[in-house]
């Protein structure tokens, strides 16, 4: 919104101001207004919830047994998540690290050509590799080796997905560290890997925090590779069985909500705890 | 101890289009141990290429780097006993003094931690940075972050020390002060060092002998004040000194040089000097123009002050010939001698101050005649 810089402030009497609030607020109201609504039916009991709207705060009929219910519902789909999300996000922010250390900061030829697959590789949609993704998996059969092993598939696969963008991300970063660093370090004896470790990957703690936030969210919400390649109902992560928690409960609304409230939970106290260093990476 | 040799280095570097740019030419010096060498060239002369060679940062594409008589072209920059302060200090932001001073300790010696830590104490008194140990880069002044810099050369205890433009990123009074303590911090070690910077007046102060490189060619080695009074060539003539010195492009007609603006005659001995060249730069340093109200005496031109720069100790006074002030040149003059724009002056330029380029070539024909004096000791 256009607001002068050079009108003085006159509180609450500019009535371009207060329309720009009212506008605001409303905007707001839009937004939070599923969230509100999810969350009062969440703590309902069936009869208030048929009885009530949804924007009522659930002052009668007021229960907490949804959440039990979607909590007992979705834990083993909640450990399963966990599982596969915290492997698969560290390890392509660590390998995203290393391409981009060895994209930016070491000499080699045909690095270009690399980096125009990385590139690309960013932009390839789910829906694109999803047939041969379904086709590698069945000729590198792990799930065949393991009961756990269609877990293992989908973890390498978000792993893969997530290295190309993870190493633009961050060799973004390693373009801006002084070269000479790296130089003084060469000087000092340290070997490339050396001073990976002890210059470059120390330097690069707020990035971690981006790429780690970034896909931490991306792979604990994705869906559809964890529809393509999980069979198993003891394999399902939490957004699957989510989805099938609504339908087998397909009238109990305050259960869905509370299993969605919970299902966002983890991503949510991802962002608080490395909000902070988020912010100062993406100051970088 | 180490004596350095560069033998006809050459740096070429091919862009990505086949383009070969060659950034270093053809370049010979020797460093003796102990000595004090500047490397000194406007940006983009190849000075800090040079240095980078040596450092084994960058390949050598042609001659040979020799460490006490041994090649060392292939050797790995950790291998070649050397240790090189950068201009952007290059300190390692997330480690503190102690551990920067260190780095380069633990990663190519073997030698015990407490003797690493003796060793950095001591480098760190003798920066007077021993207080700043604890604390990062970024909590440092620029002046404490330089001498930390240093002080990560230093515990190397290197064969040949190289420092790329160290003083560049400080302020002025403050150069000033760490270009003595540099030269006394290099007499006290007494390390064969290459210093590059693209300030003669650094380059003039601190040096035992200077090498002056233009496009990626030396173009003279010497002391600054052979340099300074010597110039082989226009280009050394026109980078030493502050202000530069004034040429006349000026054509041979007999025993005289014809400027557009005025005639200047030559003795049998410089006429002699020059030789059979006609196309030629004079050339005089502001210092050595003297400026009266009037005279009589030969190479003497009537001139009108363009401006003055008032320094204090001297003023630098912009003369032009005519009024149409198309061409100045500067003199210095005493700073208690008062001179005002517009005034009307005599220029004087002795013939024993003056130099003769070939300006084709640059060549240096005749260099002024010196006439040195060492003050003599006192008495016993």
């Amino acid at each position: 919104m256009a607001t002068n810089d050079d009108e003085t402030s006159t509180g609450g009497t500019d009535p371009r101001r207060i329309a720009l609030y009212g506008v605001l607020i409303a905007l707001v109201g839009v937004y939070l207004s599923p969230l509100y609504s999810g969350l009062t039916t969440s703590l309902k009991t069936q009869q208030a919830y048929r009885e009530t709207s949804p924007l009522q705060p659930p002052l009668e009929g007021l229960t907490i047994d949804p959440w039990l219910t979607a909590a007992s519902e979705l834990a083993f789909a909640m450990v399963n998540s966990f599982a596969m999300v915290v492997p698969a996000t560290i390890l392509s922010a660590v390998f995203g690290s290393l391409a981009a250390y060895g994209l930016t900061k070491v000499d080699w030829r045909g690095q270009a050509l690399l980096l125009a697959l990385f590139l690309a590789a960013v932009f390839i949609p789910y829906q694109a590799v999803l047939v041969p993704l379904r086709q590698f998996w069945s000729i590198v059969d792990i799930s065949s080796l393991h009961a756990r092993g269609e877990l293992v598939e989908l973890t390498i696969t978000h792993i893969a997905y997530g290295i190309p963008i993870c190493t633009i991300l961050f060799r973004s970063y390693y373009r801006t560290l002084d070269d000479e660093l790296m130089e003084a370090a060469r000087l000092d004896g340290a070997s490339l890997a050396r001073i990976y470790r002890k210059i470059v990957l120390p330097l690069s703690l707020p990035m971690f925090a981006v790429t780690l936030i970034y896909q931490f969210t991306q792979v604990w919400n994705d869906f559809l590779f964890a529809l393509v390649l999980l069979s198993d109902r003891a394999n399902y992560v939490v957004t699957l069985e989510l989805n099938a928690l609504a339908g087998a409960m397909a009238t109990d609304y305050g259960v869905q909500m509370a299993g969605a409230f919970i299902a966002a939970l983890p991503t949510i106290v991802v962002y608080v705890l490395f909000g902070e260093q988020f912010a100062k990476g993406q100051t970088l | 101890m180490a004596d350095l040799q560069l033998d006809s280095v050459t740096k070429v570097f091919v862009e990505n289009d086949g383009n070969e740019i060659t950034a270093v030419e053809d370049v010979s010096l020797e460093i003796e141990d102990g000595e004090f060498l500047v490397l000194v060239g406007p940006s983009g002369c190849g000075k800090s290429t040079t240095l980078r060679m040596v450092a084994g940062l960058e390949t050598v594409t042609d001659g040979e780097i020799r460490l006490d008589e041994t090649v060392v072209n292939e050797r790995k920059p950790k291998d070649r006993d050397i240790a090189m302060v950068f201009q952007s200090y290059a300190l390692y932001p997330h480690m503190t003094v102690r551990e920067n001073m260190s780095f380069g300790l633990e990663e190519s010696t073997e030698m015990p931690d407490d003797e690493i830590s003796e060793t950095v104490e001591s480098a760190s008194e003798m920066l007077d940075i021993d207080a700043l140990l604890d604390r990062k880069p970024d909590e440092l002044s620029g002046g404490q972050q330089q001498r930390v810099a240093l002080g990560r050369a230093i515990v190397r205890d290197p064969e040949v020390f190289l420092l790329d433009e160290p003083l560049s990123n400080l302020d002025a009074k403050l150069r000033a002060q760490m270009r003595t303590e540099l030269q006394r911090l290099q007499e006290k070690l007494d390390v064969a060092t290459i210093y590059v910077t693209h300030d003669q007046t650094e380059a003039m102060t601190m040096a035992d002998k200077i090498a002056i490189l233009n496009d990626g060619q030396l173009q003279q080695v010497g002391t600054p004040l052979e340099c300074y009074h010597e110039p082989a060539n226009l280009f050394v003539a026109g980078f030493i000194g502050e202000p530069s010195m004034n040429f006349f492009d000026a054509s041979r007609d007999g025993d005289r040089l014809v400027h557009e603006q005025f005639e200047y005659e030559l003795s049998d001995e410089t006429a002699a000097e020059i030789g059979d060249h006609d196309e030629v730069v004079l050339g005089v340093r502001p210092e050595d123009i003297e400026v009266r109200s009037d005279c009589e005496a030969a190479h003497s031109y009537e001139t009108v002050v363009d401006v003055v720069e008032p320094m204090g100790d001297e003023n630098n006074v912009y003369l032009a010939f005519d009024s149409e002030r198309e061409e100045t040149f500067v003199a210095t003059i005493d700073g208690f001698q008062h001179v005002e724009r517009e005034q009307s002056i005599v220029a004087r330029l002795p013939e024993e101050a003056i130099h003769v380029f070939d300006r084709e070539s640059g060549r240096a024909l005749r260099n002024r005649t010196l006439d040195t004096q060492t003050m003599a000791e006192p008495p016993m």
